[in-house]
């Protein structure tokens, strides 16, 4: 007897478990039905949105900061894919073809600094390699910090060194900078000047002679940095990427 | 005279110093024979003389300081300026005129070009057939508005040599009396 009804129960149990589970999968499945739905919905209204607005993206540089910080306030990356519905926006072919320009800008001035530019005279190369019409005139530095981004698929050839004050190089050479290239580039954009020598290294960064040495010393191997023995005191070490009237020359 | 419009890295400091790094060098060198050449074309010159290039603006840009790879005595370096020669001979663009090469002659145009430059112009204005002194080619009223007036006459013969071996011309050198006859 006692057997018997614990089978009962047991198959009692079994069942209730199961219908449990039955409700959890039906709550579950409504649940991700509302949730299709919904985004469903979403998806059909940002696409209605943005190719209402593909022309206002692609021309306003405000807009397509905002619309891009949308973007990614949510999870989506407009640049990411070229297929599915993002690719009938246009928004990543935009930087996409900012991207090439910025290679093409880094290549032609690549003789003079070495392959080291920064971003405001890539910005003043590019509106004036774009041309006069109306709806390229605005490229905001985001805009060229988002494309350059997408250029690291590269490889190390191509990366952007942030140099302190919101300002920003872009390095177009295989051969990547370490942090220690990094604090000198920063510290000679910092100071104001193009160049920066040994010992103004040394006493800002706290560093050994040898270290401050072997970093310069690499620059100037990779033909960014250029030696001056004329200085007061001791070698001074420029960058052609840093100095106004080359960042301004025609060439 | 024309102003020269001087490059930006006239104003680069490192530029007056020999570059150790091979690539930045060539472009270092690159930089400093087209200078060269564009300040002797502006200014009209044909010389450099090496005991005399420390007094030149284009060796010695006192606006900062600089002198075209100083040495520690505070000097113009001789085998500096002499480098950036002789990679202008190589092209061409200059020949010593001495044996020590303390005497230069810049060719802006390579005597090759110039000579088809006076050629062309003999051809255009119908003195195939006859003779001009070379004072009428560089001083005359015919030629004022062409690029070759004013030429160095020692560059201008050496010019006109080039055209003689390809028998478009013959050079009429005797005393005082210098012409050239074209064919």
């Amino acid at each position: 007897m006692r057997r018997k009804a614990g089978v009962g129960a047991i198959q009692k149990q079994k069942l209730e478990q199961e219908k449990y589970r039955d409700k959890g999968t039906e709550i579950q499945e409504n649940q991700f039905e509302q949730m299709t739905k919904q985004m469903e919905t979403f998806r059909v209204n940002l696409e209605e949105f943005a190719s209402k607005y593909k022309n206002e993206i692609k021309k306003n540089a405000r807009f397509r900061r905002q619309f891009t910080e949308m973007c990614a306030s949510i999870g989506v990356d407009p640049l990411a894919s070229g297929k599915g519905f993002w690719s009938v926006l246009g928004i990543g072919d935009f930087y996409y073809e900012l991207a090439v320009q910025i290679v093409e800008v880094c290549m032609a001035t690549n003789y003079k600094n070495g392959g080291l530019i920064s971003l405001d005279e890539l910005r003043t190369r590019l509106i004036q390699a774009r041309g006069r019409r109306k709806e390229h005139q605005e490229i905001t530095n985001e805009d060229l910090l988002a494309a350059a981004k997408k250029l690291r698929i590269f490889g190390n050839g191509f990366s952007i060194v942030p140099i302190g004050r919101g300002k920003h190089l872009v390095q177009s050479v295989p051969g990547e900078l370490s942090m220690d290239h990094t604090a000198v580039l920063q510290q000679a954009s910092l100071s104001g000047n193009a160049y920066i020598s040994k010992s103004t290294l040394c006493k800002e960064l706290k560093w050994e002679p040898g270290r401050t040495q072997k970093a310069l010393d690499h620059m100037v191997k990779e033909g960014l940095a250029w030696l001056d023995e004329q200085g007061e005191n001791e070698t001074l070490y420029w960058f052609p990427s840093l100095f106004t009237a080359c960042i301004v020359s025609k060439e | 005279m024309a102003e020269i419009e001087w490059p930006w890295q006239y104003s680069f400091p490192p530029f007056f110093t020999l570059q150790p790094h091979s690539d930045t060098r060539a472009k270092q060198l690159a930089a400093w024979k087209s200078l060269i050449l564009e300040y002797y074309r502006i200014t009209k010159q044909a010389i450099v003389d090496i005991r005399e290039v420390h007094s030149s603006p284009l060796f010695n840009n006192s606006a900062i300081n600089r002198i075209l790879f100083r040495q520690d005595n505070g000097k113009l370096s001789s085998e500096a300026i002499l480098l950036i020669l002789e990679e202008l001979a190589k092209s061409g663009n200059a020949s010593p005129l001495d044996k020590t090469k303390q005497r230069w002659l810049i060719y802006w145009h390579t005597l090759e070009e110039w000579g088809e430059i006076i050629y062309n112009w003999a051809q255009d204005n119908g003195f195939i057939g006859s003779v001009c002194t070379l004072f009428e080619l560089t001083q005359g009223e015919d030629t004022t508005h062409q690029e070759f007036y004013g030429l160095d006459t020692e560059v201008l013969i050496r010019a006109l040599k080039t055209l003689e071996a390809n028998k478009k011309a013959e050079l009429i050198l005797f005393d005082d009396n210098q012409g050239v006859k074209f064919f």
